[in-house]
Order: structure tokens, then C-alpha cells, then sequence
């Protein structure tokens, strides 16, 4: 197949006309847009509007900071490590709370 | 403004019915459009109901920034992307139709100058282009059938423009294997 030929061929299909739309087609479309459920069309969006369109990612994401917290706080118990309940434990042992504190 | 935002501006304001209007405004686009892609007229006509469904849909994100016309043309090239799709998946069940006698005597023949009827035109293409993905037979129809730029090629397909100068030119390439294969048959 040379360039020539395919050339001709693209000429010829760019010359083919579509099929014209049936009269009613518009009225069609609006049958169709009226059984659609409400559309917000102003592009105006209020806050909860956008919270409401982000809400399953913000909650995937608030669900896996949690699970990530719980996991870590698990697995440095395991591994003996002090939390931070332990370390304010202490610090109030040795300076607040004795006969040497306030 | 232009005429299509004073009539966008009143179905913002509650007037539903007047998106027939713009229906009626860009329907021969869209349908010069998607029979690129589809060559039964009631499956072209199911089609571009569902571009101007979309385009409803989707009509808060319009910012007309750039004219409606371009916006409409994107939703229907994306139906159409989305139609080849599933075309293709349902490809291999069904039969290949059968060239006529003049397509395959043009595709045979040494010269570029002898006849080809649109009827021929249309099933030859049909048929090759059945080789190509649907993404690279959309950038070889806008580009070859409907004289789009790159630039608009790639506004519509969401590819960068070096993606669309490398994919129309290995389209290309496989097109006209597909043709020197069907000539073959």
C-alpha cells in the first residue's frame, strides 16, 4: 500500500456525509435529561457540596490513619518500647507528684 | 459572550427546556463526529444521546473559557473512545463482513487514480481499522478524516502532544498493513 493510495482513501472518506440527526432528536434528549436525577448546573458549590464529593476519600483516608495508628501503637507495645502514656507516667512520678515536687 | 453562553446562562437559571435549543445547535457536529467512529445510524443516534447525557451531567464543570462547541466535541470523541472499547472486546464473536468486488479491485490495483465510490471507502476502512486500538484509530480519524491538530487531538484524547505525533504515526503504519493484508485476502 503506498502513501498515494492511502492518501485517496482518506480523501474519499472525508468527503462522506453523516446521517442528519431525525427531527425529533432534540426532544429526545430532553425526555432523557428530564428523567435524569437532579443536576446542580450553576457550578456554584457551597462547602458541604465539596465535602459531600470528597467524603469517601476523606473517610478512606481517616479510616487508614486510624488502622496505622492502631497497628503502630500494637506492634511498640510489643516491642517493649515506653509510649507516651509511660513517659508522662514518669515524668509526673519523679517531679510532680513527690515529696521533692511542688 | 457568545450565543450558546446566553442560552447555558438561562438553563443555569432554571430553564431546563432550553437545552434542547443547544441540542439542536450542536447535534450535526456531534453526529458528523461519532459516525467517524459508528456506521449504523441508529446506534450513532443512541450515541450522541449520550454525549449531550454527559454534557448535561457535566454541565456545572463548563467554565466557558474555551467555546461549547470544543467542549461538546471532546464528550462525543470520549463516547466514541468508550464505544470502540467495548466494540473491540466484542469483536472476536462476531464475523468479519465480507469486502465488496469494487473495494477489493481498488485495493488490488497498482494505480492511485482509479475509481473508489464512498460505499467502497467505507467498507475498506471499516475493515482496517478494526486492526488498530480504538485509542490509535481515534487519533488517526481526527487527524486524517477530520483535520484536527495535535493540539486538539490531544486536548480531546488527554494525551500529551508527543504522544499523539507517536501514536498517529505508528496508527499509520498499521493501517496500511491492515490494508496491504486485506488486499491479500
Amino acid at each position: 500500500m503506498n502513501e498515494n493510495k492511502l492518501k485517496q482513501l482518506f480523501e474519499s472518506a472525508r468527503m462522506e456525509t453523516a446521517p442528519a440527526p431525525p427531527p425529533e432528536f432534540a426532544a429526545d434528549v430532553l425526555r432523557a435529561v428530564h428523567r435524569e436525577p437532579p443536576t446542580k448546573l450553576n457550578g456554584r458549590f457551597s462547602i458541604f457540596d465539596q465535602l459531600n464529593l470528597l467524603f469517601p476519600r476523606i473517610a478512606l483516608a481517616a479510616a487508614a490513619v486510624v488502622i496505622l495508628c492502631v497497628t503502630a501503637d500494637f506492634g511498640l507495645t510489643a516491642a517493649g518500647v515506653p509510649d507516651l502514656g509511660d513517659g508522662m507516667l514518669q515524668i509526673s512520678a519523679q517531679w510532680l507528684l513527690t515529696p521533692n515536687g511542688f | 459572550m457568545s450565543d450558546d453562553d446566553e442560552w447555558l446562562e438561562r438553563i443555569r437559571s432554571g430553564a431546563t427546556d432550553d437545552f434542547a435549543e443547544i441540542v439542536r445547535r450542536h447535534q450535526s457536529r456531534v453526529f458528523a463526529i461519532l459516525h467517524r467512529y459508528e456506521r449504523d445510524a441508529h446506534r450513532v443516534e443512541d450515541l450522541a444521546q449520550e454525549t449531550f447525557l454527559k454534557a448535561w451531567r457535566a454541565l456545572a464543570q463548563f467554565d466557558g473559557r474555551a467555546p461549547f462547541e470544543h467542549w461538546i466535541s471532546r464528550i462525543a470523541v470520549r463516547t466514541a473512545l468508550d464505544h470502540l472499547r467495548k466494540e473491540k472486546r466484542r469483536q472476536n464473536e462476531v464475523a468479519l463482513p465480507e469486502l465488496g468486488e469494487d473495494a477489493l479491485d481498488w485495493l488490488r490495483s497498482g494505480e492511485e487514480k482509479s475509481e473508489l465510490d464512498s460505499r467502497s471507502t467505507a467498507e475498506i476502512l471499516e475493515l482496517a481499522m478494526r486492526e488498530l486500538s480504538p485509542a490509535d484509530r481515534v487519533v488517526i480519524t481526527m487527524q486524517e478524516l477530520e483535520g484536527c491538530s495535535v493540539k486538539e487531538i490531544a486536548a480531546a484524547t488527554g494525551a500529551s502532544g508527543i504522544a499523539v505525533r507517536v501514536r498517529a504515526m505508528r496508527a499509520r503504519e498499521k493501517l496500511k498493513r491492515a490494508l496491504e493484508k486485506l488486499a491479500k485476502k
